[in-house]
């Protein structure tokens, strides 16, 4: 019998070659194997780009040539020049700085969470090649984003300042020099936390505190600005703001000297830039060498570490307790009766999927990551509310009596219109994805003898009873604010619930229709085009069954009709609108949850 | 007298395009029977078995569980079966007490009775000291067990389950071979798949052999031998004679 005999790739770079030519290969019959249209996207989008970096490269061009303009200089009364010099070191720091931090998430997953793990570092190649590639791998991305905004800016700089040739290639080589450094450095930081904390609930906590943060910064504008804060930019602040960023471009700082050494270069001044492009070369060589030669011992240890799963008893703090047997703990009084309450007027099946979606809605972090965003949008804009009060613009007081209570009555329920979209926002998640979000785990309720009926109705439960909650938190809130009377606020209560069950019912019914069962990442639970067809009907549904509620409030007072047949009309109009989305979407899916999961 | 038929499929047949994964399988297994399903990788045993429990529909065909038409009374089928998968997907942050209890749910069991049968089974599978862990930090073996455990909550006249032994230890894998025969003895009939050919010799008292969709052989040992050519004494050559002789020769040459 003849044996083959493998010659292990000991040589680095060879066996690192070989790893980022599986991945070229990867990516490359992902390409092929696309559909016609993805691949003309795919070219599209890439020629896209090139126009974009193109457009940034001239602007940039042009805006730089002008800022360096006599004329600018005669107008401002000041010169702007070291700011153009200090700009490369701006961005160069942003991009260490930029890969340091936003590596940490990406090295994370690539570096110990990827499946292919297992079979790269059982095969003959050495555990630094695995480590380079991976890191290749994860911050490529990253690059290519900064990349693309940063080499334009550079280049058009250099253009504008007619640097000489050598600067461009330098930019370049710098660059990757810096981003290398930048990511071995993050990923040391990531074996080294690897070792104290699991890298999953790492990445679980990281994704759930990005989330969070990266949502409360976008929406904390809108809320400085309500709170008179102006953006405008007076001269004396431009001023400010440029000797600020030239105090920034301090020598001592190493993170400066490859933008000071590339402009040195760039205006001729070789002995100064020489040295410090060197600096900043021999030190990202250092520092990446350094992560290069730690990895071969922190990364295969902190691995094999998480091979070894450590169990921790975690006290049971449960809704179950109580209403699943004596075994389990009590519960405290004010917890057990809803909850009770719930048990016995569900039925058991139903309730056991209702108490199963509650305890994975809490305790997965990636699920609360995305219904937390709506929490704090609704948050952001109530404070909003606070602050203007809730009152319409008094005018010239020329307005009829009708017409001003009119437009009263339109800006209170109007406010309850943005609780009712906040609603949308987390049904769109929570009824939306109801079925997908049992992923490959939906074997176990097709198995077993549940009805589809029973099966809607548990997830329309899980879906309306958090928002329904939210919604109702909110109105109660704002109705405060604006000192509504108890009859309306009662009324809107009953056009908030209406409304979200109507919702509601749309969207799982389109959730039953999208359904996607083969995911990993919650992020792609989501696939094809019914999700976001559930998601603009509901859209459109929301003004129209709020329509139903407040439109005869005002119709008919406006031909002198009594308040109260308003309520009356409105009450019967939204309450048959929206009861009939309710229940008319899921009844007509109940068909097609008999067959979902069958693959 | 042999007890009544649990499990019928009736020239059960499932296309996929123009593939044909199962193709006319009639067999029927009796109660207080354990009765093993053999076939190559890619026969056609997991999408028979996904058939039987409900997980699947089949492009024609019949199947009866407990005397009940999977397809028009699919509940009473389902609540008459347990399963268990070849791959245990689990729900990952829910602790085992807590999956079992909530699969009491899913299966209507009293509160009470499903609290008692959650700590018998966990004490049974060796899983009291992990039972309030999440499932997520089980091993493979654990989560096996817990689906199997989950199986059995209901009591089930019926129990499939699809290569049972994947991944268990020697004891475990023991524990389960015992509970399936006393299963199987009080009177449960119990349907398995498994690669392993020494568990099927051993323990099942009728096997059927599925090749390219179509089941090729059904019978006791004694009547597969007879099946067989002169010579073929063990479940082995039986399987090989019936499935695998040109690729074993292939692999055969390609070893030399």
């Amino acid at each position: 019998m003849s044996m083959i005999s493998p010659s292990p790739s000991h040589r680095f770079l060879p066996a690192v070659w070989k790893l980022i030519r599986l991945r070229l290969q990867i990516s490359f019959n992902g390409f092929k194997h696309a559909s016609t249209i993805r691949k003309i996207l795919t070219i599209v989008a890439g020629f896209g780009l090139l126009v974009f970096a193109g457009t940034i490269l001239f602007l940039s061009w042009i805006l730089l040539d002008f800022l360096r303009s006599p004329e600018l200089r005669q107008y401002l009364g000041m010169d702007v020049s070291p700011f153009l010099q200090a700009m490369p070191v701006l961005i160069f720091t942003s991009l260490f700085l930029g890969i340091l931090l936003s590596s940490f998430g990406v090295l994370l997953q690539a570096l110990y969470l990827s499946g292919d793990m297992d079979f790269l570092l059982s095969a003959p190649v050495p555990i630094r090649a695995v480590f380079l590639s991976k890191l290749l791998q994860a911050v490529l991305p990253n690059f290519g984003l900064i990349g693309l905004f940063g080499l334009p800016l550079l280049f058009g700089l250099g253009l504008a300042g007619h640097y000489n040739l050598l600067f461009y290639p330098l930019v370049l080589l710098t660059m990757i020099a810096m981003v290398l450094a930048a990511a071995g450095l993050s990923a040391l930081l990531v074996m080294l936390v690897v070792r104290l904390f699991p890298a999953r609930r790492e990445a679980e906590i990281l994704g759930f505190i990005g989330a969070i943060l990266i949502f409360t910064c976008s929406q904390a504008g809108n809320l400085f600005n309500s709170f008179g804060r102006s953006t405008d930019l007076s001269g004396a602040q431009v001023s400010n703001m440029f000797s600020l960023l030239m105090r920034f471009n301090t020598p001592w700082l190493p993170l400066n000297w490859a933008g000071q050494g590339l402009v040195a270069l760039g205006e001729g001044r070789w002995l100064t830039g020489t040295l410090l492009v060197m600096l900043t070369l021999g030190l990202s060589a250092a520092a990446f060498m350094f992560a290069l030669a730690t990895a071969e011992r922190l990364y295969y240890s902190g691995w094999a570490g998480m091979q070894v799963v450590a169990r921790k008893k975690k006290p049971l703090r449960t809704i179950q307790a109580g209403v699943h047997g004596e075994t389990s703990r009590p519960l405290t009084t004010s917890r057990a009766i809803p909850v009770v309450w719930l048990r016995r007027l569900l039925p058991s099946p139903v309730w056991g999927i209702v108490w199963k979606d509650f305890l994975l809605l809490r305790r997965d972090l990636r699920n609360l990551s995305q219904l937390i965003s709506p929490l704090i949008f609704g948050v952001i804009y109530s404070l909003m509310l606070f602050r203007t009060g809730g009152q319409p613009p008094p005018g010239q007081g020329q307005a009829p009596d009708w017409f001003m209570n009119s437009f009263h009555s339109l800006l209170a329920y109007g406010n309850v219109g943005m609780s009712l979209f906040v609603g949308w926002w987390l049904l769109g998640r929570l009824s939306g994805m109801a079925f997908s979000s049992e992923g490959r785990n939906y074997w176990m309720l097709k198995a077993a003898p549940v009805r589809a009926g029973h099966l809607l109705t548990a997830k329309f439960v899980v879906a309306y009873l958090p928002t329904l909650a939210m919604g109702l938190f909110f109105l109660t809130g704002i109705s405060f604010v604006q000192k509504i009377p108890l009859a309306g606020y009662l009324y809107s209560l009953v056009a908030v619930a209406m409304c979200l069950a109507g919702m509601n019912g749309i969207l799982l019914a389109f959730g039953v229709l999208g359904a996607n069962f083969k995911w990993e990442d919650p992020r792609k639970m989501s696939s094809g085009n019914l999700g976001c067809l559930g998601q603009f009907l509901a859209m459109l549904y929301l003004p129209l069954s709020f329509g139903m509620f407040i439109g005869p409030l005002w119709l008919i007072p406006a031909f002198n009709g009594p308040q109260v047949y308003g309520y009356l009309a409105g009450f019967i109009l939204g309450v048959g609108l929206t009861g009939t989305c309710a229940l008319l979407p899921p009844w007509l899916v109940r068909v097609k949850v008999e067959r979902l999961g069958d693959a | 007298m042999p007890e009544a038929i649990l499990i019928e499929t009736h020239n059960l047949l499932k296309r996929y395009g123009d593939k044909m994964a199962v193709n006319n399988v009639s067999l029927a297994v009796h109660g207080g029977e354990v009765f093993g399903f053999l076939g190559p990788n890619g026969a056609g045993k997991t999408t028979t078995i996904k058939m039987i429990v409900g997980l699947l529909q089949p492009s024609s065909g019949k199947v009866t569980v407990a005397g009940y038409d999977v397809q028009t009374q699919p509940l009473l089928a389902k609540a008459s079966s347990g399963y268990v998968p070849d791959t245990p997907n689990l729900y990952a942050k829910l602790t085992g007490r807590e999956l079992l209890r909530f699969v009491g749910d899913l299966y209507d069991l009293d509160r009470k009775q499903a609290a008692q049968r959650t700590d018998e089974l966990l004490r049974m599978f060796d899983l009291t000291a992990a039972a309030d862990d999440t499932v997520d930090s089980y091993s493979h073996g654990m989560q096996q067990k817990t689906a199997l455990a989950s199986a059995l909550m209901h009591d089930p006249k019926v129990l499939v389950l699809d290569e049972p032994t994947v991944g268990l230890d020697p004891k475990s894998a023991r524990l389960i071979k015992d509970i399936l025969r006393q299963m199987a003895e009080r009177g449960a009939a119990v349907f398995l798949s498994t690669h392993i050919l020494e568990i099927a010799e051993r323990m099942c008292d009728r096997i059927g052999i599925i090749n390219k969709g179509e089941l090729v052989a059904v019978g006791t040992m004694n009547e597969l031998r007879s099946l067989g050519k002169a010579g073929e004494v063990s479940l082995e050559d039986i399987f090989l004679g019936l499935t695998g002789g040109a690729e074993e020769a292939e692999i055969a040459g390609i070893l030399k």
